[in-house]
């Protein structure tokens, strides 16, 4: 897998947690 | 003000949702790009440097790991080159040397001779593990000869059993049986001496059901001492086995090697 490829998933994967998360604050505030 | 930068988030997720989440993933895809290059060649070369070091102390000079993918673009999983010189249990330890630096994401052989795919690396996983059975027994006790004979010792009858059914796995994978002697003596008495004595122990283990034409018996005479010993120490006096590679047994008409 080349070190790129790896990264793009790397920090994809970071930013969707992050936006999962955010989402999920969000919600429980209202 | 911060509270109208937050109210002006909120109507632009109301208002577009996916387009924000999309803008945001290609702005990290950019971030993450210019970071692979602006680090990667650091962070590979780091990790080339650990991966180098691990190989010289495991033994495998000759063996080049290389962090390039066949489409040219840096890597941390290493691809194997070169060593065909060496015996498989050793490049198969510097391998597994290379794969545990931190950092490597795996490794696998380039060429074509030591055998790719699953298969072939279970075989010398199998043919390695047959090795240290055998490297255990034979750690906390020798075969021994009679006084410059080749003859083997009755004590170490019980012994050669074991050895031999540590090798029985491994049937099918050709076993090296080296002799060795210490520097006491004349040289080339003791190079006959630890070949003939390699010979024994190999009809010896032949007479325990091991095939004849997987053992190829050698002899080193006091040409490799073993590690932080001096040539002429009596400990230097032993058989080693190795278990060469894992190959199909042809039947071959003549299976003693020729004079010489």
């Amino acid at each position: 897998m080349p070190l790129w490829l790896e990264m793009q998933v790397l920090m994809l994967l970071t930013y969707a947690a992050g936006l999962g998360l955010g989402w999920l604050v969000f919600k429980r505030k209202g | 003000m911060r509270k109208r930068l937050g109210a002006a988030i909120a109507v632009l997720v109301q208002a577009y949702p996916i387009a924000l989440v999309l803008s945001g993933a290609f702005a990290v895809a950019v971030i993450a790009a210019a970071s692979t290059v602006a680090h990667g060649p650091a962070l590979v070369a780091g990790i080339e440097r650990k991966a180098l070091a691990a190989r010289d102390a495991a033994g495998g000079r000759g063996i080049e790991p290389r962090f390039v993918t066949a489409s040219g673009a840096l890597t941390r999983h290493a691809q194997l080159a070169g060593g065909e010189r060496l015996d498989d249990a050793l490049r198969a330890r510097v391998a597994g040397a290379i794969a545990r630096v931190p950092g490597v994401a795996g490794v696998s052989w380039l060429s074509a001779a030591t055998g790719q795919g699953a298969p072939a690396e279970r075989d010398k996983a199998d043919s390695l593990h047959c090795q240290q059975d055998v490297e255990a027994i034979l750690k906390v006790r020798t075969i021994r000869f009679s006084e410059a004979s080749a003859a083997i010792d009755p004590a170490s009858d019980a012994l050669l059993d074991e050895v031999a059914s540590a090798l029985r796995p491994c049937l099918g994978s050709i076993i090296a049986v080296t002799g060795h002697t210490d520097a006491a003596g004349d040289e080339g008495a003791n190079l006959a001496l630890s070949r003939a004595r390699a010979e024994t122990v190999r009809w010896a283990l032949v007479a325990r059901g091991i095939p004849a034409d997987g053992l190829r018996a050698s002899g080193k005479g006091s040409q490799a001492p073993l590690e932080g010993l001096t040539p002429t120490d009596p400990a230097n006096r032993r058989i080693e086995f190795s278990v060469i590679r894992k190959m199909p047994i042809r039947p071959t008409p003549v299976d003693t090697p020729g004079p010489g």
